[in-house]
């Protein structure tokens, strides 16, 4: 058997870690979460020379042992910890070629901690282009240590780094910096104190700095017992230690790295001057959004409508394939469309995270966090909240799951909250239909009033999202330090594997997190739709048929008799039948369009009765100041597992055999309110349905996906409660006014 | 025949109710009985005591 090693990459953000990950690991990894927090834990296989195969772990990007953020000290816990069964045997050290002198502090550090250690210079690539050159072996003698040059845009290096990681038994693990030097006295306590214990791993621990998330720091909890010297001392400290590194580093770089600055050209600068520039700046992130959205939704929509196409055919096929009877209904209206309802996002999701990885990967994205930073910070939120706003058009998911970037959690908590305000692609099914029912023709300014009030709806959301963020900034008292600090790494053409890995993740981690959450409330809500205990629920194919062979059938399916009808038979003119032909087709379709009627009148009539018809009837006394009725009320409620089931529901509850917006849209224009003999929905009841649509927290995998971020059902409680009610409150005085 | 389906309609729905449950209701230190935390210390050299 062979053996396996533990091996942990670790290095300063914008180091190209990921891509010596990708690198090292090809497909053979996976991504979780550590254990207990949120942070993302990436972790691969790696096969070695000489049988050795390699357990790789991608440590969050850190610039250092001092850490500053939840993510930073995922890291260090993992380096101090060796009973964690991810200790490290061997830790890669990513540094940037350009960047190599603030790289090695860290690197000094895991030396200091006697881990063995290979320090691996990424992008050798540029090092021509920018006029940099290095004496390998003078370094290595110098820092005691293996260095692999590599350049993962090109592919070079691996192979040796492989070598290297396989041969790291040879690895020394002789410290570079002597830290007890910066106050002699006190190290000399802890030395007596603790004498079987390392120096350098007891000085870590006791200076860890995370201060804003209510992590396992057990560890830390443990030594700071022994701690001496108060906050700032130690703070000092720190400093203290920071500057012997630096000597240490400038010493040895002096000999062994030099940069020849006429070689080197200043395109970065001028790039970054246009990019940031207080005008330009706005205005291209303004055109690349555009572009962005556009590109979203255009070619979303063919993807799009695959998926929903082959749902339909496979509905249909299970429906003629497996025996009739519950469960084949269930599979097919239960189990498909709730599948159905996660996948159909898929193209949207996957091509958000194609356009954020790509401005990432080319550096822009850094660019855009530091140009928002000034208008954002007012509101309490942060540069980095940008991305999870804009993420948040397309879904609430995985743009709380961007929040993870912003290190001050009040900051970051008020980001989580704000997210669901922005109008996410699940509102937009809703938005149209109503839109089209209430809104009427016209233009105003060449725009039409429904593409004016779509639009409006997608501002009114930013809106809230911004307003709330400055309420909460001013009610939330949480103490944290808040400071700004971004780095700008340099552009590069993106690497389509980078992109191509990052997507894949994203898209797999919705549909595999979120998606089960909604199938398995698709499934209750098929089974609360389906069942029911009245007689009416039990006799209603009786009662149905005995109605329509009295009464005959309502309005509704002899307007869809007819109108069906009538477009068959013009079909058949055209295609150049002999009458007779024509009659007998008629006859036949009739009696199928009967049959279809037939059914849908009984599936409203036992929706009604069922389970969830009771529970619609409940909640009506709360729907009807609002202008609605019972059947909007089961379409609101059930939508509280997720916006887009608001189209469904009421395609289900108003018998259409498909759920095509145009002919959900006729019947509902056809609903008469029973009280006020008015349209059912008109410009006031839309439009507080809207409004309701705009504020309202229905999404259970966002509440899920809050829970998890904040490790608290406090703050997904907050936001249902809070939203709802301000959705309620604004949604009535919408209805009031304009009814 | 019928009666098969039903029982599995009960099933799919079991699953359902119970994964929401473990999802967001039940504790999770309910499953992690007999499991050890890979942050335990179990030793006295890992720098943590």
């Amino acid at each position: 058997m062979s053996k396996q090693i533990n091996v942990a990459l670790i290095g300063n953000p914008n180091t190209g870690k990921t891509s010596v990950f990708n690198q090292l690991t090809g497909l053979n990894q996976k991504v979780g979460n550590y254990p207990g927090i949120t942070v993302e834990k990436k972790e691969g296989i790696c096969k070695l020379p000489r049988g050795v195969r390699a357990h790789i772990i991608d440590l969050p990007g850190t610039y250092s042992l001092n850490t500053t953020s939840l993510d930073e000290s995922v890291a260090v816990e993992l380096l101090l910890n060796k009973n964690d069964k991810d200790h490290p045997d061997v830790a890669l050290v990513i540094s940037d070629v350009e960047n190599l002198k603030r790289n090695l502090l860290l690197f000094t550090q895991i030396k200091d901690l006697k881990i063995p250690a290979i320090l691996v210079i990424n992008m050798a690539d540029r090092m021509a282009r920018k006029g940099i050159s290095i004496d390998i072996p003078l370094l290595e003698e110098k820092l005691n240590a293996r260095i692999a040059l590599v350049s993962t845009r090109k592919g070079l290096g691996i192979e040796q780094l492989k070598e290297l990681i396989a041969d790291y038994k040879s690895l020394s693990k002789t410290p570079n910096v002597d830290t007890t030097v910066i106050d002699p006295e006190y190290f000399d306590k802890l030395k007596k104190t603790f004498p079987k214990e390392d120096i350098y791993k007891l000085w870590l621990v006791i200076t860890q700095d995370v201060n804003f998330m209510p992590i396992e720091k057990k560890l830390i909890k443990d030594a700071s017992s022994f701690s001496t010297k108060t906050k700032s001392e130690l703070k000092r400290l720190q400093q203290k230690e920071t500057i012997l590194r630096y000597q240490f580093i400038n010493g040895i770089l002096k000999e062994t790295y030099k940069v020849d600055r006429n070689a080197a050209k200043g395109f970065r600068a001028t790039l970054d001057k246009i990019l940031t520039h207080k005008v330009f700046g706005y205005l291209i992130f303004f055109i690349i959004l555009l572009t962005i959205f556009q590109a979203i939704y255009g070619w979303s929509e063919y993807p799009m409508d695959m998926i929903d196409g082959f749902f339909a055919s496979a509905t249909e096929w299970v429906k003629d394939t497996l025996p009739p009877g519950v469960f084949t209904n269930l599979i097919a209206e239960g189990v498909l469309a709730g599948i159905g309802g996660i996948v159909i996002f898929i193209p949207q999701i996957a091509f958000l995270f194609l356009f954020i990885s790509l401005l990432e990967e080319t550096g822009y994205m850094s660019r855009v966090v530091f140009l928002m930073d000034r208008i954002m910070r007012p509101f309490g939120l942060s540069g980095k909240s940008v991305v999870p706003l804009i993420s948040g058009t397309a879904c609430a998911i995985p743009a709380v799951m961007a929040t993870r970037t912003i290190e001050n959690w009040k900051e970051r908590l008020i980001t989580i909250l704000v997210t669901p305000f922005t109008t996410c692609s699940a509102r937009l099914p809703v938005y149209l239909i109503i839109i089209a029912l209430v809104i009427p023709e016209g233009n105003f300014l060449g725009l039409s009033f429904k593409a004016l009030t779509l639009m409006l709806l997608y501002i009114l959301g930013f809106v809230a999202a911004i307003v709330s963020a400055m309420a909460l900034n001013k009610i939330l008292k949480i103490k944290s330090r808040s400071f700004f600090v971004i780095e700008l790494p340099n552009y590069k053409l993106p690497l389509l594997k980078n992109v191509g890995y990052t997507v894949l993740e994203k898209t797999k981690s919705f549909v595999f997190g979120a998606g089960k959450i909604i199938l398995a409330i698709s499934i209750i809500l098929w089974f609360l739709g389906s069942n029911g205990f009245s007689d009416d629920f039990n006799n209603a194919e009786s009662i149905i048929e005995k109605r329509v062979s009295q009464e005959g059938y309502s309005t509704y399916s002899e307007t869809y008799i007819k109108n069906n009808l009538e477009q068959y038979r013009a079909s058949l003119v055209d295609s150049g039948m002999y009458p007779n032909v024509i009659q007998d087709s008629i006859q036949t379709m009739e009696s199928t369009l009967e049959g279809r009627a037939l059914n849908q009148e009984i599936a409203s009539y036992k929706l009604e009765h069922s389970y969830m018809g009771y529970m619609g009837k409940a909640i009506e006394p709360v729907v009807e100041p609002l202008g609605y009725d019972w059947k909007i009320g089961i379409a609101v409620l059930t939508s509280f597992a997720a916006r887009e089931v608001f189209v469904g529901t009421l395609a289900t509850i108003y018998s259409v055999g498909n759920d095509e917006e145009e002919t959900i849209k006729n019947r509902m224009a056809a609903e008469v309110n029973p009280v006020t003999k008015e349209p059912l929905f008109n410009l006031a009841s839309g439009i507080s349905l809207l409004l309701f649509y705009a504020f309202a927290m229905q999404c259970m995998s966002t509440l899920a996906i809050v829970k998890r971020e904040t490790n608290s059902w406090k703050w997904p409680t907050f936001q249902l409660v809070f939203m709802s009610l301000f959705a309620y409150i604004i949604a009535l005085i919408a209805y009031q006014i304009l009814k | 025949m019928e009666i098969v389906q039903h029982i599995l309609v009960y099933i799919t729905l079991l699953i359902s109710v119970g994964y929401l449950a473990y999802k967001f209701v039940l504790p999770k230190r309910l499953f992690s009985v007999g499991k050890k935390s890979s942050k335990a210390c179990g030793q006295d050299d890992c720098g943590c005591h």
